[in-house]
């Protein structure tokens, strides 16, 4: 019966969100998009402007979500843990029946996808896309390893290592540039050097972002693998 | 075209979240919810969002659906332990004697999958608090052709278990009573 609630909510919502956007063009204005468009590559020898933003003049955000997703990996494997040794943890798997078409495709596409993800991943500062996208799809390739191979094992306390391994590098490698450039949560190469060569810490933080995004998603997945026993 | 495709596109996704709404069948909401994030992602694109549009297909239309499949195949389990057949790998179906048949006629009334394991040796208690078994399967030692079955108090299937075991004679239903937790 709550089913019937829904739909009233629903056109509710829906018409809030239309009377919410409607009124947008108000504070609408071309200022910060003029700017980001003129200053965003100069300021950061990033062509991608999403990526300029969340990896200089928006460090700062971008450390806490990735230390939010850190703290749902954790307490997802807090939650799916178990004391004893587990025989067999993938036992629903066994018996779940996944159709061979599924399993043929998927052992076609998993390196394409692979590969997809690692180029977005490298060219985040050139076109669109960066390291939580790429970090996406790499997870989803690696998470539909575990429908081809059933008996696959993976040690979420080795993968969570990881993750804080990764964490505190980009914390660091966010905070050189208060050596070297005076100014906290921004590239550490100064203002005046190449592009090219300025673009290799938004490399070097969208490839560390993407691993922790691919790694966190997967940890996610085999800690509601392993819950139901 | 492309005045009309945004227009057409975002009817189509009322259309699907009214079915999702009203579907029954969990797995097929588990398509149309990707769908659903498919044509959002499109509507990022054509409003020149590409990124987003990225983030939303990996993220909904891909690994979201892989753990509600793995999170709902999960509720349509019954997990039985068989401690008479220890350290064999056996399925349900080809198994001989009538408390594999009351298990799989009350799998089939209730629509659930029977998942049987027998290579467990933990003491009871570990069993029922933290490995979700819903049943064990013991044979009585006095007479071997009767069967007892155990059960966790909390179960919601121990009601009807024990109206479905009435036309069997040779099996018997017990009940572990849970300690509670305090967490």
């Amino acid at each position: 019966m709550t089913k019937y609630f829904a739909l009233p909510f629903l056109i509710l919502i829906g018409f809030l969100f239309w009377y919410g956007t409607s009124n947008l063009i108000i504070i609408n204005t071309d200022i910060a998009r003029d700017y980001f468009l003129n200053q965003g590559y100069i300021d950061t020898a990033s062509r991608n402007i999403v990526t300029a933003i969340y990896l200089d003049y928006r460090l700062l955000d971008t450390l806490f979500e990735a230390g939010i997703l850190l703290i749902a990996v954790s307490g997802i494997s807090w939650i799916a843990q178990h004391e004893h040794t587990e025989h067999n943890p993938l036992f629903m798997l066994d018996k779940l029946k996944i159709p061979e078409l599924f399993v043929s495709i998927a052992r076609i596409i998993y390196p394409i996808m692979l590969l997809f993800g690692v180029y977005i991943i490298l060219n985040g500062h050139l076109a669109p896309g960066g390291g939580f996208q790429g970090g996406a799809v790499v997870a989803s390739s690696i998470l539909i390893l575990y429908y081809i191979d059933l008996n696959k094992k993976t040690s979420i306390n080795l993968i969570l290592n990881i993750e804080k391994i990764i964490y505190l590098a980009f914390l660091i490698i966010a905070f050189i540039s208060f050596f070297t450039r005076d100014s906290l949560f921004t590239n550490f190469f100064p203002l005046n050097q190449d592009p090219s060569i300025r673009s290799l810490f938004l490399i070097l933080l969208n490839v560390l972002i993407g691993t922790k995004v691919a790694i966190g998603l997967t940890a996610i997945f085999v800690g509601f693998l392993k819950e139901g026993r | 075209m492309n005045d009309f495709l945004p227009i057409f596109l975002q009817l189509f996704l009322v259309a699907i979240a009214i079915a999702i709404i009203f579907h029954r069948n969990q797995f097929s909401i588990i398509i149309l919810m990707s769908v659903f994030s498919l044509i959002v992602a499109t509507l990022y694109m054509l409003n020149q969002a590409p990124d987003v549009a990225i983030a939303e297909v990996a993220i909904n239309a891909a690994i979201i659906p892989l753990i509600y499949v793995i999170a709902i195949s999960r509720q349509r389990e019954l997990i039985v332990l068989d401690t008479l057949h220890h350290g064999q790998n056996l399925s349900i179906d080809s198994m001989q004697g009538e408390i594999y048949v009351f298990l799989r006629q009350f799998a089939k009334q209730h629509r659930l999958k029977i998942n049987l394991c027998c290579d467990l040796t933990i003491h009871e208690k570990t069993l029922f608090d933290d490995m979700n078994i819903d049943l064990i399967i013991y044979q009585n030692e006095d007479n071997p052709s009767h069967y007892i079955l155990k059960g966790k108090s909390s179960s919601v299937l121990l009601t009807s278990l024990q109206q479905a075991k009435a036309s069997y004679s040779n099996i018997a239903l017990e009940v572990f009573k849970e300690e509670v937790h305090y967490d």
